[in-house]
């Protein structure tokens, strides 16, 4: 019985990302704050490009794309908008992953600020001239901006979240 | 130069076409999946319509239930802000007591000659417009877009552009339709664009968001100035979608700009009432 409960605990602990990925995009979690009008951020593309990059069993590619996709069904985009930028985003981290062979803070932050690029570019190109929806490049440059400075932050809170999960799996 | 070239290319190869232990699908199958959902999604064919508005309805039902926490805390939050502040709206109240004390004479004879003139008239003393009421089940903004998902579709005769009213005011207009559900674009959201008319000059002008509270006036004219008394801003049915004549709000001036202050706030939006058609004889209310 201890097991099991034990097993339960880990595939819990496990799933947290994924679990945190699902919530914000199909709750009402507002990661676009108005404080002083311009602080938005993007929850998503911390979450993605950090597990994609660090742990790709935890954060399947097909749960990104699900992800975006109930993302643009919330926010009323064309469907396959925010899970082409969200894959997008985990293209940028599974190359890195490919590429590099020690991460550290700095490699990861550095090449975050190609995936922001990237998946935001591909987000603002299909609304712009799909959509035809109208986006202030102040929002978007902001939005991009705090998503880059906050990563480090997020950066320390996984890298501690993985630490507890990996110590539980090792016990 | 050429090996670098080489290096980069057998590296995005194995990024897009590699799978890990426990990965279903590789990304450049998934890539193509979006994109073939993005071109569906946007030929605007009969059958995908239905099907999205199937999995509209699906989703903002999912997503109703899985916000209830966030709103649980926020009303909780309420809950212990109103009862610290309770002493000081007390003594707040009993004054407001005491000047509406006084003016109820005053509305008083102000409702009997209202309905003096109304009988006069021989107008419906209800409402101007035959509405569905609906509540708000999901309120998710993004840097590009402030809408609100009400529970109410097409099954309660709402159809696409209807205006939505919050208290009587325009909240915004219906941009999508569900069987069970629709959204309601808000009148400060960047895509909004509404005709309206400025009391009491009568100056047409376009109501345009810009994505903060307050949208803007657009197209005024030049010699156009704010009169001592206070402007207000109506929705003058130009684009033959939205009824005449539907309060909005009250001009401000800020940094020489001529914005719109909301009666219906778009934070505060919790119930809706959509207007499906304006009852005969109601022009002249």
């Amino acid at each position: 019985m201890a097991l099991v409960l034990s097993n339960l605990k880990d595939t819990f602990f496990k799933l947290g990302p994924l679990i945190l990925l699902i919530f914000i995009c199909i709750s009402e979690f507002h990661t676009q704050f108005y404080y002083w009008g311009i602080f938005t951020f993007n929850f998503q593309f911390i979450i993605i490009y950090y597990w994609v990059l660090r742990d790709p069993d935890i954060l399947g590619y097909g749960f990104v794309f699900i992800c975006g996709f109930i993302n643009d069904v919330v926010l009323s985009l064309p469907l396959g908008t925010s899970a082409l930028s969200y894959l997008f985003v985990s293209l940028v981290a599974a190359y890195v992953r490919t590429a590099t062979v020690r991460n550290s803070l700095f490699t990861d932050w550095f090449t975050f600020l190609v995936a922001i690029i990237i998946g935001n570019f591909i987000y603002f190109f299909l609304l712009n001239k799909f959509a035809g929806a109208d986006i202030k490049y102040t929002t978007l440059f902001y939005n991009s901006l705090f998503t880059f400075i906050l990563y480090p932050f997020f950066w320390g809170l996984f890298e501690i979240y993985k630490k507890i999960t990996f110590s539980r799996r090792n016990d | 130069m050429s090996t670098s070239r080489d290096d980069f290319g057998i590296v995005i190869r194995s990024a897009l076409l590699q799978r890990g232990a426990k990965q279903k699908f590789s990304l450049f199958v998934l890539i193509l999946l979006s994109l073939f959902v993005f071109v569906l999604d946007n030929s605007n064919l009969k059958p995908v319509k239905v099907l999205r508005s199937l999995i509209n309805d699906g989703i903002y039902r999912i997503s109703a239930v899985s916000s209830s926490p966030i709103r649980f805390s926020g009303a909780s939050k309420d809950f212990f802000v109103k009862h610290i502040f309770t002493y000081e709206e007390n003594k707040r109240l009993r004054k407001e007591l005491e000047d509406l004390k006084s003016k109820n004479f005053q509305s008083s004879f102000l409702e009997a000659q209202n309905n003096e003139l109304q009988n006069v008239l021989d107008l419906e003393k209800n409402s101007p417009y035959s509405v569905v009421n609906a509540k708000v089940i999901l309120d998710k903004n993004s840097p590009f877009l402030n809408s609100v998902i009400i529970n109410k579709g097409s099954n309660a005769g709402i159809k696409l552009g209807m205006p939505v009213l919050n208290e009587g005011y325009l909240a915004g207009r219906i941009v999508e339709v569900n069987f069970v559900s629709s959204r309601i674009l808000l009148l400060n959201d960047l895509n909004s664009r509404i005709p309206v008319i400025v009391s009491p000059s009568g100056t047409q002008a376009i109501l345009s968001g810009v994505g903060k509270r307050e949208p803007s006036l657009e197209y005024l004219p030049d010699n156009f100035m704010l009169g001592e008394k206070e402007s207000t801003v109506f929705t003058s049915g130009k684009d033959g979608v939205l009824f005449p004549g539907i309060a909005i709000g009250k001009v401000v001036l800020n940094d020489n700009k001529k914005f719109v202050k909301l009666f219906a706030d778009p934070d505060q939006i919790n119930f809706v009432s959509v207007a499906l058609e304006q009852q005969e004889d109601s022009g002249a209310r």
